[in-house]
This record gives C-alpha cells, structure tokens and sequence, in this order.
C-alpha cells in the first residue's frame, strides 16, 4: 500500500489545490511514473521542511505526504526552496491536481 | 530610505542640477541619484506637488531600466536575457506584457510620487515570462518578478487560466512587494501579511488606472482582470470595490475575501489568510478613492505611499494602518481637510475606527488567533 497526499497553497490567488493519491488504485503505468519519481528523489531520506526566501512573496507552498504500511514521511517545500530533484515530482502532481481540480 | 553619504548631500540643488545636466557621465548619475533621493523625501513630506514630479522626470535619464528574461518553461533565475531597456518589440507577448507593464509601473511611482524604481535608487527592474510548465502563478523573489504561462499545458477546454502577464495589475502587484520590501517591509503573516498584499493590489490597481486615464468612478477595481480564461465565471481574482464577488465558479469555487472586520478570516493557511483578509484594507482604499473622486493615485495613493514609506512598520495591523493613514492624511492635507474625513470614512465602512489604541501582537498571539485557538 502507497499513498500519496499532495497540497498546494498560496500564490497569487492564495487557492488551496489538493490531491489524495493510493497508488493501488491507479492504473499500473501512471503508479510506475509516481513510484519511479519518488525513487529517482529518494523521497523518504529528503528534509522535511525546507524554509521559503525571506522575501518570496506569492510563492507557492507545496507538502507531499507519504504513507506505507511502514512509514509516514512528509515534505514542505517553495517555489524557491525545493530541491531540484524534487521538482519533476512536484509538477507532475501539480498537474494532476490541477486537472482534477477542473474537472 | 537611501542616502548617498558624499559631498553631494550638501550641495544645493541648482548645483546638483547643473551637474545632472553637464557633469562628466559618472558625476551626472551621482548628482541624478542624489536629486532624486532628496526630492523624494521632500515629496514624502509635502504634497507631491506636480512642479516637482515635473522637475523630476527631467532630471531622469536612464533611470528606467528594464530586462525580460525567458526561463524557457523551466525554473532556473533569471534564465536567458530576451529584451534589454530600449530594445524593439519581442515577437513574444508574454516579453512585451513584462516590459510594458514594469515600464509604465515605474512610471507611476516616479511622476505620482517622486520614486526611483522599487528601491528608490533605481534598481533594475528584472523580470523572467514562462517560468514553468503549467504554472499557474506570479510572484516576486526578493529580486525580481517572475510569471508563468497559466494552464497552457492543460486542454483548452480545462484551462483556467491564461498567462500572468496578461494582466497589468499583476506585473505592478509583484512590483510593488518589491517597493513594500525596501520601505514598511511588513512581515508576511496574518494582518501584516494582509497589508502587504493589499499594498500591492492598492498600487497595481492604481497603475491601470493610470494607464488608462481612469477616474476613480471609472474604475474597475479589480486585481488580475483577464487572467480566468473563458471557462471561468468571473471577472478577476478579487475585486477591491465589492470583496468576495470576483468570481464564483463551480470550480474554483466563490471568492473568499471578506470586506470588513466582520467577517475576518482566521486560518493557517496561505499565510495566516494574506491573500485572503487584504480584501479588508483594499475595500479601505477604495471607499478612500470613491469619497475623494478624480484620479485616485492624486490623493488617496499619495496617502497611502506616504503610510508605507514613511509610517508603516513591519509588524503593523490593521489598525495601525488606518490611524497611520489618517495621520499621513493630515500631515499631507491638514487637519479637518476633507482628505482626512475620507480616510476616516474608508476604515470606518471595514469596521475600523481611527483614534483606537493599536494591539500589536507578537508572532505566537498572532499564529494562535489564525488557527482560532483565541479570539
């Protein structure tokens, strides 16, 4: 069992977009693309909060929650903090959260 | 506030003004800058006369300065350089929207009220278009100003939003955090946050107005016109005139800001609310630029960019803002001018009074009334 908790808040707009992700429920090949993400970061080993820029301002904020059998590992990251590896991860759920949230 | 510590703080002005027009090229930019900096502080205290913001703009060469860089749909700052101060048109729109729009905020700061660029010295105004791959957002870094392209990844028939540059409103929203950073520099949480943000809608709504030749009445009032694409029943994301009615969309759901203390938002999220409960200090300056009629960046701007420049701290609430306000109010019109009774009546329709002690409160007291464990 894998689930994913993805939240997006602040920006211009200040919007809250959310995602609630279990990836056995997902067709096989978009798991494999989360799965191979959250590998390729090595996400359970990543900080897990990582300060904004003192001066950012409409940034976005984003937490990506982890949950297994096992574990529970969460992350808290900016626009102008997240570690480069992590950004592949974080559009691909933004998108998701985005096309979920305009349907 | 910035000064230049040489021989030039203490040489009159017609000298200064001599210099800026014949001086060798280093010595006309320190006698401009030099000029520049005690004029704003005597604008900051007079009534932003229009012979000086006419003397002002001649005196400026080569103050605005502007760079557009494109992060090529990717997050690295600034990215590549596409259009420098002074070059041709780009192809690209979103490149022309940053130039323009940074162009004519600088030039409301500087003719309205004497300013040099967001520092008052002239810094360069640095912006980078399509940061991202559907990014839905602009925001400053501290530096520079940085948009994206909306939902341009997304089906055209699910796309809520279009490019950030579209609006104007926006390019001056995250240009004047810039102007609120090196002045009040007011925290980025609950009612400071709150204030923050409403400075910047103030002023970008104010640099529209000032593009279009708009009187108060004419007015749109509302901050990222043309950002929703036709999917979107709305007009903007927020209105100043009329809080919470900007738009609301079986989507995105109904505008969330309140306009007045009522109905004051508590909650952790976005900041402790600051894009939120701005909708309270903006309707402030609206009903302040109703009640005094013409161009609003004449009085009710001049008032409110003498708050944040001179009186506004970083820790202030709202409450400090309204008393702070009226005191620029009479310190630029008088006491009793009708100038000061239309700051009064702004913060007294947002459930404000003038003349009540402020409660500033620290950081802890501030987080637990966001998360409404005090009241």
């Amino acid at each position: 069992m894998m689930k994913i908790l993805f939240e997006r808040t602040g920006g211009f707009m200040g919007r809250k977009i959310s995602l609630h992700l279990n990836l056995d429920d997902l067709p096989s090949d978009q798991a494999g693309t989360l799965k191979h993400l959250l590998d390729e970061v090595d996400f359970l080993n990543l900080e897990e909060d990582k300060s904004a820029s003192l001066y950012a301002r409409d940034a976005f904020h984003y937490l990506v929650r982890v949950e297994t059998e096992k574990i529970r590992h969460s992350v808290h990251v900016t626009d102008l903090s997240m570690p480069a590896a992590l950004r592949p991860l974080i559009e691909e759920l933004s998108r998701l959260a985005r096309t979920k949230n305009s349907q | 506030m910035h000064a230049h510590c040489s021989i030039l703080c203490i040489t009159p002005p017609h000298i200064l003004r001599e210099i800026a027009r014949n001086g060798t090229p280093a010595q006309q930019e320190v006698a401009q800058r030099t000029l520049l900096t005690s004029a704003s502080l005597q604008a900051k205290r007079s009534s932003m006369g229009g012979r000086l913001a006419a003397s002002l703009r001649a005196i400026v060469v080569g103050g605005k300065d502007r760079t557009v860089y494109d992060a090529k749909n990717g997050t690295s700052l600034p990215g590549v350089k596409v259009r420098g101060e002074g070059d041709p048109a780009s192809l690209d729109p979103a490149v022309n929207e940053a130039y323009d729009g940074s162009g004519i905020t600088y030039d409301l700061y500087l003719n309205a009220f004497g300013r040099n660029s967001i520092d008052n010295n002239g810094l360069k105004l640095n912006s980078t278009v399509h940061y991202q791959k559907g990014y839905d957002n602009a925001f400053w870094d501290g530096e520079q100003m940085v948009y994206g392209d909306g939902d341009e990844d997304l089906p055209v028939s699910e796309r809520l939003f279009n490019r950030f540059t579209k609006s104007l409103d926006v390019i001056a929203h995250e240009l004047t955090h810039g102007v609120t950073q090196y002045e009040a520099n007011l925290n980025y949480f609950a009612q400071p946050g709150a204030l923050n943000e409403s400075m910047s809608d103030v002023f970008g709504s104010l640099v529209k107005q000032y593009q279009r030749a708009q009187i108060a009445d004419a007015a749109d009032w509302i901050i990222g016109e043309g950002l929703f694409t036709e999917n979107v029943n709305g007009v903007g994301i927020r209105s100043m005139k009329a809080p919470g009615t900007a738009y609301d969309d079986p989507v995105l759901g109904k505008d969330p800001q309140p306009g007045h203390m009522r109905d004051y938002v508590n909650t952790i999220e976005d900041n402790g609310g600051v894009h939120i409960n701005s909708g309270i200090p903006n309707h402030a300056f609206y009903v302040v630029a109703r009640e005094l009629g013409g161009f609003a960046w004449e009085k009710a701007g001049a008032i409110w960019y003498k708050a944040l420049t001179d009186k506004l701290q970083s820790t202030s609430s709202f409450t400090d803002a309204a008393n702070l306000t009226f005191q620029a109010a009479t310190e630029l019109y008088g006491s009793g001018s009708l100038e000061e009774q239309a700051v009064k009546t702004g913060w007294t329709e947002v459930g404000i009074d003038i003349g009540v002690p402020s409660e500033n409160e620290g950081c802890f007291t501030s987080v637990m009334r966001a998360i409404g464990f005090i009241k």
